[in-house]
């Protein structure tokens, strides 16, 4: 038999056995040359492992904890403004269906929007208990995440235009904003959904 | 490695859990080092491993909720920095060193005189089979996690670090010794 291959002696440092490994062993028993091989290789590891180590040059927990600050405080200004959006939009669907007497089909789309908000706000709630802001994501994943955040921000934004509009334009927007809400919140759910199903982190 | 570099990890990582800023900073101060060194033994620049140092704590600090004490705490923390690392190594997609040396250098494989100490013949190495030698033989990952973490096979991990050895050998200038 030749000597050993680099790939075989590596491969002798595995626990188990590989096929193959009981006549490589017995080689290795046999050969001078290759146990020197072999000696090399393990020193060679235990100074890797003896290296020092590298230290940074520069502190960056400033740098984690402004971002974590500035998270939180994005987390709390977006959690207050939907709890203030829901409930403007409650009162005033509430004004509406009280003081006036809507045609039926404003009607169902008051019915409509209530639906929708209840639904935007029992995915929120999937949400918060899903922690997503407790979760490693891959960059992927989280590029995806985030956009979604944005999306979401953007339309309580427009959420909040409304206020400006006339009562039919502002209910038929209040319908389809709330709608999109909806939709964009389904998909942020999947996406930690399906990440926790896929990771063990 | 946790008892050694957090003396009260228990309490520590409660408070952490709890959202409080000081138990965050004394899990950077515990593996502020650590997550560096492995970092930077991976990534090309001393630049890019503190990005990598700054977006693990991030993730520890977001994800600390989510650590469930079966395995280490710098397990852990270190598996956080491991991808973020090879992400980086991904993104940035660098050249081959020893490619790009070779190339700028009009040298092949007529190296073998080279004599290096083992610093520099580490930084020699790819990107790819550094990070393979540096998480194997110094971390401790066996070649189906790295190949999980590399999206790579098991047999990539495993070929990578005998070439990286079969280098090392030449440029430490043990052949024949």
């Amino acid at each position: 038999m030749s000597h050993l291959s680099m790939e075989e002696l590596v491969a002798l440092r595995e626990p188990g056995l590989e096929p193959g490994d009981a006549v490589a062993r017995e080689h290795l028993q046999a050969c001078l040359q290759c146990r020197a091989e072999m000696e090399r290789l393990h020193q060679r590891v235990a100074r890797l492992k003896a290296l020092p180590p590298l230290r940074p040059a520069r502190d960056r927990w400033p740098q984690v904890e402004s971002r974590l600050l500035t998270e939180r405080r994005r987390h709390r200004t977006r959690n207050a403004g939907l709890a203030g959006l829901a409930a403007a939009a409650s009162i005033a669907l509430g004004l509406a269906l009280t003081h006036t007497a809507p045609p039926p089909d404003q009607f169902a789309q008051s019915q409509q929007i209530e639906e929708a908000m209840q639904r935007s706000q029992a995915l929120e709630s999937e949400l918060s208990q899903f922690n997503p802001e407790g979760r490693v994501l891959d960059g992927r994943t989280a590029g995806i995440a985030q956009e979604l955040e944005d999306r979401i921000a953007q339309v309580d934004r427009e959420l909040e235009m409304t206020d400006l509009q006339g009562r039919e334009a502002r209910d038929s927007s209040l319908l389809q904003l709330w709608r999109e809400r909806v939709g964009l919140l389904d998909a942020l759910v999947d996406v930690h959904v399906t990440r926790a199903s896929n990771v063990g982190l | 490695m946790d008892s050694y570099l957090l003396a009260d990890a228990e309490t520590v990582v409660a408070r952490a859990r709890a959202g409080d800023l000081d138990a965050l900073e004394a899990l950077y101060r515990a593996f502020e080092v650590p997550v560096y060194n492995l970092a930077r033994r991976i990534c090309r620049t001393a630049e890019d491993a503190e990005d990598v140092l700054q977006e693990t704590f991030f993730e520890v600090c977001r994800s600390i909720g989510r650590y469930r004490e079966e395995g280490s705490l710098w397990g852990w923390v270190r598996t956080i920095a491991a991808s973020k690392a090879l992400m980086r190594l991904r993104r940035n997609k660098y050249r081959e060193t020893e490619e790009l040396h070779d190339e700028v250098l009009g040298r092949h494989r007529e190296d073998s005189h080279l004599r290096m100490d083992l610093e520099a013949a580490l930084e020699r190495l790819s990107e790819t089979s550094r990070a393979v030698v540096w998480l194997h033989d110094v971390e401790g990952y066996t070649h189906e996690e790295i190949a999980e973490m590399m999206g790579k096979t098991p047999s990539f991990s495993k070929s990578q670090l005998a070439r990286a050895h079969a280098r090392l050998r030449r440029w430490l200038g043990e052949e024949g010794s």
